[in-house]
This record gives C-alpha cells, sequence and structure tokens, in this order.
C-alpha cells in the first residue's frame, strides 16, 4: 500500500507541486514575455540611459524638430 | 525546481508575489509620473511651462 507523503513543509504532494509549478513556469513566462515587450515599446517610445551627452543625443533630428515646433505652436 | 512548492505554501507566495509586484508597479509608475521625461499624461516641460505661466502673476 502506497502511503501518500504529505510531511511537506506546504503540504503539498510530490505530484501536486509538480503540477502547480508547471502552472506558474507558464504564468512566469508569459508574464515576462508581456513585460519584454512593454520594455522595448517604451525604449522606442523614450529610452531611459542616456548617453554621455544627455538625452539630447539620443533624440537626433526628429527630437530638434519637435522642439522647434513646440517652440513655434 | 519543482520542489520549492513542498518548501514555500503557494497561496502565500501567490499573495506575497502579487503584492510585491502591485507595489513594484505602482511605485515605479508614480516615478515615472514624478519625472518630466517620462510623464505620459502631461508631456515633457509641462511643469516648466507652468511654472514660467505662474511667475509673471503675482
Amino acid at each position: 500500500m502506497a502511503v501518500e507523503r504529505t510531511s511537506s513543509l506546504s503540504g503539498l504532494t510530490e505530484n501536486e507541486a509538480k503540477e502547480f509549478h508547471s502552472i506558474f513556469m507558464t504564468s512566469f513566462i508569459i508574464f515576462t514575455v508581456i513585460a519584454i515587450i512593454a520594455h522595448i515599446l517604451v525604449w522606442m517610445w523614450r529610452p531611459w540611459l542616456p548617453g554621455p551627452k544627455g538625452y539630447a543625443a539620443l533624440d537626433g533630428v526628429m527630437g530638434a524638430a519637435s522642439h522647434l515646433i513646440s517652440l513655434v505652436a | 525546481m519543482w520542489r520549492m512548492w513542498l518548501l514555500f505554501d503557494p497561496r502565500r507566495t501567490l499573495i506575497a508575489l502579487f503584492t510585491f509586484l502591485f507595489a513594484l508597479a505602482l511605485l515605479i509608475h508614480f516615478i515615472l509620473l514624478s519625472t518630466d521625461r517620462f510623464n505620459w499624461l502631461e508631456g515633457p516641460g509641462a511643469h516648466a511651462n507652468a511654472a514660467s505661466q505662474a511667475a509673471p502673476n503675482p
């Protein structure tokens, strides 16, 4: 007779731990992929690591143009 | 790796993880809103313009 082990600290059996782990890892990977996509989009919007000359070196022509437009308008 | 769930209670772990992630997300979003460059609601220079416009009016 196989006695089911319930002596783990969390009260889970090994099969329950494996089952929960598969769900947890799937959710974790999905969350991580969404977070990576969000970071790529934010980096395309505005990079958060300035170059040695500050953010102006990264903005380039488009940044200067939008600044001029904002000054005129 | 799955043996960690023999040590940690999944229910408490999930509650702690979600609480931590929510607090971290809230903190990061408010920090970004407080900056000039990454404020996505008012845009860059909004605070500076408001200060310069408010200054001439005593």
